[in-house]
């Protein structure tokens, strides 16, 4: 699992070599299935399709900014699925019960919130696999959301300002797309151009070093859980402002979504490389590989099967371009 | 709650007492359910109808849920016979994948019930007809589209095409609808993965693609919200639209009924009543007694406020109406089944 | 970086039956086991029967036998999450040769044709090209589930020729007690706990993945060693999907899902850890078995599904949890 860490790592350390080339790849791939689309199916550049588009990657890569920075550190969170079906459930419950937006949202972010921090706890402290410990809690949220409520919490208050983030506009841009742009763009800064960003780096690249330079490994991973878990917040809020219900059901494979297509944007598993942008880039091939095998008329089961080949091939080409940089 | 719902449940039982014929039989002390999906809505509906009744008749039933695992359910099975329940209820998680449980249970001689659909060597099975609900829900979406939509119907089918029994509801309200309007068309055939989430998804996909459509159909409640939240999100008025959902499985569709413009019809599949008639089967395979190889559960179109007749609701409770259910009649045999599609 | 036992494996000669099944690290899993076993017990009268305890070995034995190649993956260093839709992929060639053919061995021979090919693909991708294992064998994993459903139709292939000898390997039991499939999954067990700790390979295994870099250095061929654990995940995989296409008569394309959480959940629970060149087989089938009862028991205490998530996720976390707090013990 390890044995191509040696190069990664001088990489994640020298920040310089963080734009690396390794998107032209995908933008290259993104293209070519732009192009390709819409050559055999005009619809697909019409502005109800890109909007379409837009707001399934809004709420993958509002969870997807979080997910990079945990692969960044070398953690990973397979909760996020089962965790985004619950946050709805309580975001639609608590603003039944208090008639009000705000404190629906503020639940939603505390309880999601919550879990990461049980993530983080678990891995920091308890020392387990994060993959291992992100199984339990994904069991336990499952399990868990069917004691909270058996039934999809319905929408009782009729308030219009919980719709509309999900399902509102500002001019012709979709809410939810703004407020994914927005967390995309801290998400930059932060990983790029701060310090807890270039520790996450180093963190992820050799836990060691980094302990031995005084770094506190445990904590800045410890926030990364809770940062993700935050993010699902948002998107469960979003997901249950879209669907007009709280579902208990919602989120299945959600997890695999999201890991999918930050590997697919060049994020390492075994830590310390990455970039938002390649994340960006990376949701963005997934849903429109989605998108297009709808609008094609394809046989949906391929909606399967290409992502499986993509994350490999994309995969593969990367070892390729690095072992040519390194010669 | 709970004195109020044992007191309308005491009440419900009087009424099926009278129509029951369980009198004279032998009671089983125990009845087994393994269960496909526990804690999908209309299971948990179905298990409410099978706990009910068993109440009435005064013995228990015992669930364990498969939960959508083929082995699970083979396991689930395995453990009951062990523990010695006296019948067998099973809803497959996979038809053929009970063929072998199914011979082993004969080995063994304990009686089992199946619901949901036939599986080869079965000895009765408890179910309603997919395909006459859809037929009979896209009958009345075809009146009313020749009332309302200009007599025109384009269709978004919000399906799932991994079972039979949906892809059997779909192509059911396909041929009803044409009886009314000749020349509806199915202008989207999805695969919503019977979630509301996916449905969303590839609904949204497929507005995109050609929102010339107006009439959205779902297998289930969760396949047509996710379509109608789909229009909605693409900014479309829902003036003329009709959306069809079909199950009537939980308070969704109640809340959507009364809620959204174009939520006007609802093939309603009473699940309580499923659960009732597997639990009277049980009761006669115990005994020995003939029993059909097919019992068909009733279902009927509801039309706009017509759930009100067969439920009530009490905040998140919903409460069914035995007496009016008992009345739907069921037909004797479905106009289409599974088999009719591997042909 | 965790040491290499492969010195204390190979010194490990001491008598006594227990120390011979079980080192040390396991007698706290074969407590753990039985603390289930006798909570069980007491807490239902119907559990603890000669029927109820071979019934659960049944149902464990297919995870168990994946477990044993998933384990094997892991102590190389590597992950394989493939099998959860490889048990449902081989179950196709399985039933298509016997209902062409009538012949069991050719239908296992054409399920085993399958699962070697995934194993090669598996192996060539993450050991020769490198790429990262868990994406590699995540990829395999969509790609075979939805060849499943795009083969077939997302119906399931009934077996036609319904041959005595095919139902009986998954549903028979020995002298009436004991299933079948149980006894396949311990003498498999039995066979790769003496590979991997008596023979030159299982040495290898342990060095490659306790310490890439000095195996290497020791001569040993790192990608080769890697490449084989991949075959033999895919064909113990195999095997499981086969017993399984038999306990369901068909080959049915919903079978597997979440099997590879179950199965990696327990062999990690097992004491096999994800980074390497640590753990051993009988723990691995432990962790499985410490699973297969807790679903039985929770099954029989009437729990619903719910509880039984949320409990079994817990105690995940409670074992491995003290497990990593048991091996930073000095």
């Amino acid at each position: 699992m390890t044995t191509d860490t040696l190069p990664a790592r001088k990489r994640g350390v020298s920040l310089s070599a963080l734009t690396d080339n390794s998107q032209i790849v995908l933008i290259g791939l993104l293209a070519v299935l732009c192009i390709g689309i819409s050559l055999a199916a005009p619809q697909f550049y019409s502005p109800d399709n890109a909007i379409a588009i837009l707001r399934q990657c809004a709420l993958v890569l509002i969870v997807a900014v979080g997910m990079t920075m945990l692969l960044v550190a070398g953690e990973v969170d397979l909760s996020v699925g089962a965790s985004l079906a619950f946050t709805g459930c309580v975001a639609m419950d608590v603003t039944n019960r208090t008639h009000s937006v705000v404190l629906g949202a503020l639940a939603a972010l505390a309880f999601s919130g919550a879990v990461g921090l049980f993530n983080g706890l678990v891995v920091t402290r308890l020392k387990i696999n994060s993959l291992i410990a992100t199984i339990a809690t994904m069991m336990i949220l499952q399990g868990g959301v069917y004691l909270y409520t058996r039934e999809a919490v319905q929408n009782h208050h009729l308030l219009d300002a919980f719709t509309a983030i999900g399902a509102g506009y500002v001019g012709p841009v979709p809410i939810p797309v703004i407020i994914a742009a927005v967390i995309f763009a801290v998400g930059y800064v932060t990983l790029r151009f701060t310090l807890f960003g270039r520790y996450l780096y180093a963190v992820g690249a050799n836990l060691r070093a980094a302990r031995l330079s005084g770094l506190r490994a445990e904590r800045l991973k410890l926030l990364a859980f809770v940062i993700t878990g935050l993010l699902v917040g948002v998107a469960g809020l979003i997901l249950a402002s879209l669907m007009n219900a709280g579902q208990p059901t919602a989120g299945r494979g959600f997890e695999l979504t999201v890991i999918a297509a930050v590997i697919l944007g060049g994020t390492s598993l075994a830590g310390g490389r990455g970039t938002l942008f390649g994340t960006l880039l990376g949701v963005l091939v997934l849903k429109i590989v989605d998108n297009g095998i709808i609008i094609l008329r394809w046989n949906q089961d391929l909606q399967m099967v290409v992502p499986g080949l993509v994350i490999i091939l994309a995969t593969w080409l990367d070892i390729v371009r690095r072992r040519n940089d390194a010669r | 709650m709970r004195k109020l719902l044992i007191g309308l449940l005491a009440t419900s039982a009087v009424a099926v007492m009278v129509t029951g014929s369980a009198f004279a039989e032998k009671m089983p002390k125990k009845v087994g359910y393994v269960v496909n999906y526990a804690t999908h809505e209309w299971y948990q509906n179905v298990i409410k109808g099978m706990k009910d009744r068993a109440a009435q008749l005064g013995f228990e039933v015992e669930v364990k849920d498969a939960n959508l695992d083929a082995a699970k359910q083979i396991a689930a099975a395995e453990d009951f016979m062990s523990q010695g329940v006296d019948v067998l209820i099973i809803t497959p998680v996979n038809e053929d994948a009970v063929v072998p449980l199914l011979r082993r249970a004969k080995q063994e001689n304990m009686p089992i019930v199946l619901e949901g659909n036939p599986v080869k060597g079965m000895t009765t099975l408890v179910a309603i007809c997919d395909y006459d609900t859809g037929y009979h829900a896209g009958v009345e979406a075809g009146k009313y589209a020749k009332e309302h939509l200009g007599g025109k119907a384009k269709v978004m089918n919000v399906g799932l095409p991994l079972l039979s029994a949906t892809v059997l509801r779909s192509n059911g309200f396909m041929d009803g609808i044409k009886t009314e309007v000749p020349d509806a068309v199915m202008v989207h055939d999805l695969d919503g993965g019977g979630n509301p989430d996916r449905s969303f998804e590839v609904s949204a996909a497929a507005l995109a693609q050609n929102g010339d459509v107006n009439v959205i159909y779902g297998i289930n409640d969760s396949s047509s919200l996710g379509g109608l939240q789909a229009w909605k999100a693409a900014g479309k008025s829902q003036d003329d639209l009709l959306v069809v959902g079909t199950g009537g499985e939980g308070l969704a569709f109640i809340n959507a009924i009364e809620k959204e413009p174009s939520y006007k019809i609802e093939a309603a599949m009473f699940p309580e009543k499923v659960g009732f008639t597997a639990i009277d089967a049980a009761v006669k395979l115990y005994n020995k007694e003939e029993v059909p190889s097919w019992i068909v559960s009733p279902t009927t179109p509801m039309l706009g406020d017509g759930w009100k007749k067969y439920y009530s609701v009490d905040g998140n409770v919903r409460t069914i109406n035995w007496d009016a259910v008992n009345a739907v009649k069921a037909p004797d045999k479905c106009m289409k089944t599974a088999a009719d599609l591997k042909k | 970086m965790p040491q290499s036992p492969s010195l204390s494996a190979s010194g490990s000669a001491s008598p006594g039956l227990a120390r011979i099944l079980f080192r040390r690290s396991e007698i706290g899993l074969v407590v753990a086991l039985l603390a289930v076993i006798l909570f069980f017990a007491l807490a239902s009268d119907t559990f603890l029967t000669v029927r109820n305890l071979t019934n659960v070995l049944g149902q464990a034995s297919l995870a168990m036998i994946a477990g044993v190649g998933v384990a094997i993956v892991f102590i190389s260093g590597e992950v394989d999450v493939s099998v959860g839709s490889l048990v449902a992929a081989v179950a196709i060639p399985l039933i298509t040769v016997m209902n062409a053919t009538e012949s069991l061995a050719l239908g296992i021979a054409a399920a085993l044709a399958l699962g070697l090919c995934v194993g090669i693909v598996n192996g060539f991708l993450a050991a020769y090209l490198g790429i990262n294992s868990l994406i590699t064998t995540l990829g395999t994993l969509f790609i075979l589930r939805g060849g499943v459903y795009l083969y077939t139709g997302q119906k399931a292939i009934p077996d036609d020729v319904m041959l005595e000898s095919f139902f009986q390997l998954g549903n028979g039991r020995l002298f009436e007690v004991v299933p079948y499939p149980a006894l396949i999954a311990f003498a498999l067990l039995l066979v790769f706990a003496y590979v991997m700790r008596h023979r030159t390979f299982g040495r290898k295994v342990y060095a490659v993945g306790g310490n890439p870099e000095v195996a290497r250095l020791a001569g040993y061929d790192v990608k080769r060693v890697k490449f084989t654990c991949f075959i033999i995940s895919s064909l113990l995989a195999t095997v499981s999907g086969i017993l399984l296409a038999s306990r369901l008569g068909s080959a049915v394309h919903v079978a597997g899902l979440g099997f590879e959480f179950q199965v990696v959940a327990a062999v990690v629970l097992g004491g096999v850890s994800l980074s390497g060149g640590v753990g051993s087989l009988f723990g691995a089938a432990l962790g499985v078995l410490i699973l297969s009862f807790l679903s039985n028991g929770l099954g029989m205490l009437d729990l619903a599904t719910e509880w039984q998530l949320v409990i079994t996720g817990f105690i995940i976390i409670a074992a491995v949890g003290f497990d990593e707090w048991k091996r930073r013990q000095p």
